[in-house]
């Protein structure tokens, strides 16, 4: 056992923890404040998969920038103390079955994947060895190159969308719209 | 089993079950918040749980695969601001119409 093994399973129950959180707690910000420890710990996760680009873009669009959002839209809410709006019975036993069949099924398709099955999920492991030599293929310099050849359009496309998007937004939040 | 839990990062089992959990918990969010704020919460659970998924597949399956699972988890992450930003405005223009923010009370085009 490694330092990165010691340092995964705390890291794996701060996600935890903070997903639980966003989803359970009562208080609204709260909730907020435990979806952040979830999205730092999401941007953890990413650096034990070597994906340190997209752990450092987690850092600071999800963390810096829709986390900042939520938190501002909590204050939109009359009851951030969750007191006076708690879910009924018959909205608690929804919530509870549709968590039961969505965890059944996730779990039941992980435990499943083609390809794997042949050799046991459970012996899946890092292909580091075969890396050595091969880590430039995973830098920003890399994942930028294939931003502006095979994913060309896609990239472009997203940028006319995230254009569109917030143009919209502001037209929807202007003072004279309906 | 149990040497799997020990094992820890090098291996893709904790990864998938991490997601599936944290998918789990983004749909009883969805399904019992009464708050739009809180649905949203609930909607960024279940699209990091994707964007988790996405990226430990491509881990275990080499270095290419690796760097394409990476630009599709950016592009998850540029959607979701997207989807954040016109969902707060949305928000905004609920709130400014009805003083409120709790999905049980607006139902003008309800009939009631």
């Amino acid at each position: 056992m490694n330092v990165s093994a010691l340092l995964f399973w705390p890291v794996a129950a701060l996600t935890l923890a903070g997903a639980a959180g966003a989803a359970f707690a009562r208080n609204l910000v709260y909730a907020a404040l435990s979806l952040g420890a979830c999205l730092a710990g999401v941007a953890g996760l990413y650096l034990f998969l070597q994906a340190e680009y997209v752990a450092v873009i987690q850092m600071i669009v999800y963390v810096g920038g829709i986390l900042i959002l939520i938190l501002f839209g909590v204050m939109f809410s009359r009851d951030v103390l969750g007191t006076s709006s708690r879910p009924t019975v018959g909205g608690r036993v929804l919530a509870a079955a549709a968590g039961v069949a969505a965890s059944v099924s996730t779990v039941r398709l992980a435990l499943l994947v083609p390809g794997l099955r042949g050799t046991g999920l459970a012996e899946v492991r890092s292909p580091v060895d075969s890396w050595i030599g091969q880590i430039s293929t995973n830098s920003p310099f890399h994942l930028g190159s294939l931003l502006l050849d095979a994913w060309l359009v896609p990239f472009l496309v997203l940028g006319v969308l995230l254009t569109v998007v917030l143009v919209a937004a502001l037209g929807l939040v202007r003072k004279d719209a309906a | 089993m149990i040497d799997v839990f020990l094992a820890g990062p090098d291996r893709l089992l904790p990864y998938l079950l991490l997601a599936a959990v944290l998918f789990s918990l983004g749909v009883v969010s969805v399904a019992s918040r009464r708050n739009a704020v809180g649905y949203l919460m609930g909607i960024e659970l279940m699209l990091n749980a994707a964007n988790l998924d996405f990226v430990a597949y491509g881990r275990f399956r080499g270095a290419e695969p690796a760097a394409e699972a990476q630009v599709a988890a950016l592009f998850v992450i540029a959607l979701a601001a997207a989807e954040a930003a016109v969902a707060l405005a949305l928000v905004y223009a609920v709130f400014r119409n009805f003083r409120d923010v709790d999905l049980d009370k607006i139902r003008t085009l309800n009939g009631d």
